[in-house]
């Protein structure tokens, strides 16, 4: 029943849930962002493609606040969502068992490091998909509401300057060839 | 190839923002594709194969005990 009350909330609540959800990540990407650049962290071939999977997610609640409530946007953002989850939990097992030459790349965080809080993200991503479909179906009214959507595009702004930058910093660091955490190949 | 991947994925944003949409899917598939190609590719050990045989090692500790 589009435009009565309880699909309306409900759509509300759903474009402010989506929109939560692209704060977060781009606020997770930024923070990936300073440790790289303010703690002089390289990034691994594993951890720049978990990067690439949160751009994945962010485009697909980008496309829902462009086009309206649709199951191929949240259907993109799971897509993305499910291979941040696999690429985090390969390398999350890489270095799980202590042996020569496999450590987790990067100091802790709340004593956890990097490749188990992608694991965390990726199932927190997946499970708070469910709980919003769960709660408020995969059919609620199109239309977000004019500041939810001039918020998505800002948001949406910020996320493309993101991937630009990491798009200068990839090529900085890798090349066209293979990316290595020893530094940064055109800098050498 | 990762440069192709980030490159993919920010075409895809730029083309949807500027309202593109089949060109950014397009785009975003290319993403996809190019991401779960370099996983597999970066996982590829030439003597394990995909498998991860240090996970099996209190398997193998077990075993040596009982053997």
């Amino acid at each position: 029943m589009p435009g009565t009350a309880p699909s309306r909330l409900a759509a509300t609540l759903n474009d402010a849930f989506l929109l939560l959800v692209l704060g977060v990540l781009a606020a997770i990407l930024s923070a990936a962002m300073v440790l790289q650049y303010a703690f002089g962290e390289v990034p691994c071939p594993l951890c720049l493609l978990q990067r690439a999977a949160m751009f994945g997610v962010c485009f697909g609640i980008l496309r829902h606040f462009r086009d309206g409530a649709s199951d191929r946007s949240i259907g993109i953002a799971q897509a993305f969502g499910v291979l941040l989850l696999v690429v985090a939990v390969r390398q999350t097992l890489l270095d799980i068992a202590p042996r020569p030459g496999h450590a987790y790349v990067g100091s802790a965080v709340l004593g956890l490091h990097m490749p188990v809080w992608s694991v965390l993200i990726a199932v927190a991503l997946l499970l708070a998909f469910a709980v919003k479909m769960a709660v408020l179906g995969g059919d609620v009214a199109p239309g977000a509401a004019p500041p939810l959507v001039w918020a998505a595009r800002l948001l949406g702004g910020y996320v493309l300057a993101l991937c630009a930058v990491n798009l200068v910093s990839v090529v900085v660091q890798c090349g066209v060839g293979q990316c290595h955490t020893m530094g940064y190949r055109l800098l050498e | 190839m990762m440069v192709a991947v980030f490159m993919a994925l920010l075409l895809a944003l730029l083309l949807d923002r500027v309202g593109r949409p089949a060109p950014a899917l397009m785009a975003l598939a290319i993403g996809f594709a190019l991401s779960v190609g370099l996983f597999l590719f970066e996982i590829y050990s030439p003597e394990d194969g995909f498998r991860m045989p240090w996970l099996q090692s209190a398997r193998d500790v077990a075993a040596a005990v009982v053997g």
